[in-house]
């Protein structure tokens, strides 16, 4: 059959249904929340936010107030990486409202989807494994400023030289960041990596002559 | 933007081009809950756009867009997103309509064919079934003219294979 004589078949579509047009339901659909990919994403965003600030300011606020102020480093610290993951979700979320981009021609907008997705991935890559080391120094200095030194005894008995310590801490903290880049990489793969192969075949193909 | 009259002016447009929006959805889908699901975000998308629509495109080229986008890569595919308690709020005229029977084997032929090809080249059959000329196929998927003609002659090609096989396979049956 020739796809001529199929354009016959095609416009008996267009024939209305004998049913009226439900304006009430369509209307409905207007006040429904958007099930799409990029739309779930950025209400999962929003989430981890809300719960972020729910966990965090509480405790900022418990080691600010609380322990005569002895602790109030940990709230500083708390506020930073709140500060830094705050930083964290308003990037992404950006990322993924340059991802919708419905009314761009097909292409395009693959184009674009293509290129924030990588974007994002690498992004939550890059700051998923980052956070992780950095969190871990902060710590570790909080820990050394705040903690008393031990009794010049001690020293006497454990001769150790200042940077053994740090070295130990800093040679931990390889293998770790390491280990972590790799599941963060096979998480966001698994999260992502289909989604993005298939946007890909769809872009080369309609780039294909 | 709440505004009834901008709502009652979108349904009706909706409306209007609702064999469209149908269509795309029996392209993109096989069942019926997932038809429903696709009209479902196609109009969602459409609505959340119709603030930014300036009239530099057709309504129609505009549509078109957004409907192959949503369809083409926002949503996954063969993937039930609302709970089968939703259906009822949808469209009536989004449910299976029955034509004769000798048009409803018609289109399960074209369908049968159309099913077989990739996600780009039914939605450059469908503009082409649409008789969207050439221009309207570049504003709406963004492919160059030429290349559009190349992949239409390769889609054709393809489409008389496949209408062959499958008549075949139905005659035998």
């Amino acid at each position: 059959m020739e796809l001529e004589s199929l354009k016959y078949i095609w416009h008996s579509l267009e024939a209305p249904p004998a049913r009226e047009p439900d304006h009430g339901a369509l209307l409905a659909l207007l006040e429904k929340r958007s099930r799409g990919p990029v739309a779930r994403m950025r209400r999962n965003l929003i989430g981890e936010g809300i719960l972020l600030l729910v966990t965090y300011i509480p405790g900022i606020l418990c080691y600010w107030l609380e322990f005569d102020g002895r602790l109030s480093a940990i709230s500083w610290l708390l506020a930073l990486l709140a500060l830094l993951f705050f930083g964290y979700y308003s990037r992404k979320y950006r990322l993924l409202t340059e991802m919708q981009c419905v009314t761009s021609p097909v292409r395009s907008s693959l184009a674009q989807q293509v290129e924030t997705l990588k974007k994002y991935t690498r992004f939550y890559l890059r700051a998923g494994t980052g956070i992780i080391p950095l969190t871990y120094l902060l710590s570790y200095a909080i820990i050394r400023w705040k903690l008393p030194a031990p009794p010049a005894f001690y020293h006497r008995l454990h001769p150790t030289p200042w940077w053994a310590s740090p070295a130990f801490w800093l040679i931990l903290l390889v293998p770790i960041t390491i280990g972590i880049y790799f599941i963060n990489a096979w998480y966001i793969n698994k999260l992502y990596g289909r989604h993005i192969k298939k946007l890909q075949e769809l872009l080369q193909e309609m780039e294909a002559e | 933007m709440q505004d009834p009259a901008i709502q009652q002016a979108f349904i009706r447009l909706v409306n209007e081009h609702r064999g469209m929006l149908y269509k795309v959805c029996r392209l993109y889908c096989f069942t019926e809950p997932d038809r429903q699901d696709l009209f479902q975000e196609i109009v969602i998308q459409l609505w959340r756009s119709y603030a930014s629509f300036r009239g530099e495109a057709k309504f129609s080229t505009w549509l078109y867009r957004i409907a192959l986008n949503t369809a083409i890569s926002g949503l996954r595919k063969q993937q039930r997103l609302i709970s089968p308690t939703d259906p009822g709020q949808l469209p009536t005229e989004l449910q299976d309509i029955q034509y004769p029977a000798e048009k409803e084997e018609q289109l399960q032929l074209l369908y049968a064919a159309i099913e077989q090809l990739s996600e780009v080249e039914k939605a450059l059959t469908m503009l082409y079934l649409d008789d969207k000329s050439y221009l309207e196929m570049e504003e709406i998927l963004g492919i160059s003219q030429n290349n559009l003609r190349v992949k239409m002659n390769r889609i054709k090609e393809k489409l008389r294979k496949i209408t062959q096989a499958v008549t075949y396979g139905i005659g035998k049956s």
